[in-house]
């Protein structure tokens, strides 16, 4: 990568280099007015002479062809005319927009050497710059892509943990529910049936204290009535009666 | 006390009232004072009390036997307290009773009774005894308030009952 970074570094180098190189002749041919004027005052020289026959000095001859004396015809007038045309011509700034020819050559020149250049050189390694970089971008994206799938993986898991817990939650909540259930039937059930026996114990401690009571008191009364009785009895044995009851005693031995 | 020592103390009355030839007045002297032994707790605590001395028993018994019993029924007795018998008298006495009667080839039953019997009646007891029985019975009368009438004999292990207090008794098992 840092091979690749200097080759580029080194092919614009090279450009603007030669673009320097090839641009001070086009630059100079913008310097030759002068010759420009000097051409074209020779050639006005030879066309005088060899029109006119005249064996005029040149500079008079120049000076004729370019200034028209007082009452020169027409003709005359014209030639001078075309003649300060043509220097006029020397005088005029180049076209905005075509070049110069010297200029389309040397440019067109410097733009084929950096093109070979560029092509040979920059563009490759534009290329392979573009390359690691469109590689490096699908590494990404095939990692943001195995992220992705890895995330959405993940979270299937946890749906699924979430789902499991929410039906594990479910099941304890519907086991206790019914556990409770069971345990307060239960404790229902043991109440009544303590109850029950509660009450079955009660009415039969009732019963056996009522039982009790009677029989105490038919105890209490039989002791009193006996009692009563005993005395009444022993008061109404007399002499008598007690040897009857003796002679009977005797009797009922004596016949068994 | 063994039934051996008491057939013992028995055997040993019945040879002391047969040597002195006093077997009928001793049985009822031994039999009165066995009676009035029971009937008195007190009398029955002191003659058993070994803290007193033998002699001041032995005294006790000869004040209240006194002139009423004879010599031999005072000896018996007194023999019996020195040896701190005293708290078996009653069976030991009923033992002697037993054992003279059976010299004679008869049996004893004890009669209790409210208020005491003429003779008339204990012959015709005796005689209805006897056919009840098919022994030839020898009956002693103890006399028993609690008995309050009628009559309670006893022979052997069989209980003949008479008298107004089961009557009383039976009437109070029915009202319970």
């Amino acid at each position: 990568m840092r091979r690749r970074g200097t080759k580029l570094c080194f092919s614009l180098l090279l450009a603007i280099t030669g673009m320097l190189f090839f641009a001070a002749p086009a630059s100079a041919a913008g310097a030759s007015i002068g010759s420009c004027i000097v051409e074209k005052l020779e050639h006005i020289a030879e066309e005088g002479h060899h029109d006119d026959g005249h064996d005029d000095h040149g500079v008079e001859h120049l000076f004729h062809s370019l200034h028209a004396k007082d009452g020169a015809t027409e003709e005359e007038k014209k030639k001078v005319k075309k003649n300060e045309d043509k220097l006029e011509s020397c005088l005029e700034a180049p076209s905005p927009i075509i070049p110069e020819l010297s200029e389309v050559i040397w440019g067109g020149g410097a733009f084929l050497i950096l093109f070979v250049v560029m092509v040979k050189k920059g563009f490759p390694a534009v290329k392979a710059a573009m390359d690691a970089r469109s590689e490096k971008i699908r590494d990404d994206l095939d990692a943001a892509e195995k992220a992705k799938t890895d995330a959405q993986s993940v979270h299937a898991d946890y749906e699924a943990r979430l789902a499991d817990a929410k039906n594990e939650a479910s099941r304890l909540i519907d086991e206790a529910r019914g556990a409770a259930d069971q345990v307060r039937a239960d404790l229902v059930a043991k109440a009544e049936a303590d109850i029950s026996e509660m009450k079955s114990r009660a009415a039969n401690e009732i019963e056996a204290s009522r039982q009790q009571a009677i029989a105490d008191l038919r105890a209490e009364v039989a002791g009193i009535a006996l009692g009563a009785a005993e005395k009444v009895v022993q008061g109404s044995l007399d002499d008598d009666a007690q040897r009857r009851l003796v002679d009977q005693y005797i009797d009922e031995v004596a016949g068994s | 006390m063994a039934d051996n020592a008491i057939a013992g103390y028995a055997d040993a009355l019945y040879a002391v009232a047969a040597a002195d030839n006093a077997l009928s007045t001793v049985e009822d002297e031994l039999f009165r004072f066995s009676q009035a032994l029971n009937s008195d707790e007190n009398l029955q605590t002191t003659l058993d009390d070994s803290s007193l001395p033998v002699e001041r028993r032995q005294q006790i018994v000869e004040d209240l036997l006194g002139g009423s019993a004879s010599l031999t029924t005072k000896a018996l007795v007194s023999m019996i307290v020195a040896s701190g018998r005293s708290s078996r008298f009653s069976s030991i006495v009923d033992a002697f009773i037993e054992r003279s009667a059976a010299s004679r080839n008869k049996t004893v039953a004890t009669v209790r009774s409210a208020i005491e019997l003429d003779d008339t009646q204990k012959d015709r007891l005796v005689a209805a005894l006897n056919g009840a029985t098919n022994k030839d019975v020898e009956i002693k009368v103890v006399i028993d308030p609690s008995v309050i009438g009628g009559l309670v004999t006893e022979i052997g292990d069989d209980i003949i009952d008479g008298s107004v207090r089961r009557r009383l008794n039976q009437l109070r098992e029915n009202f319970r």
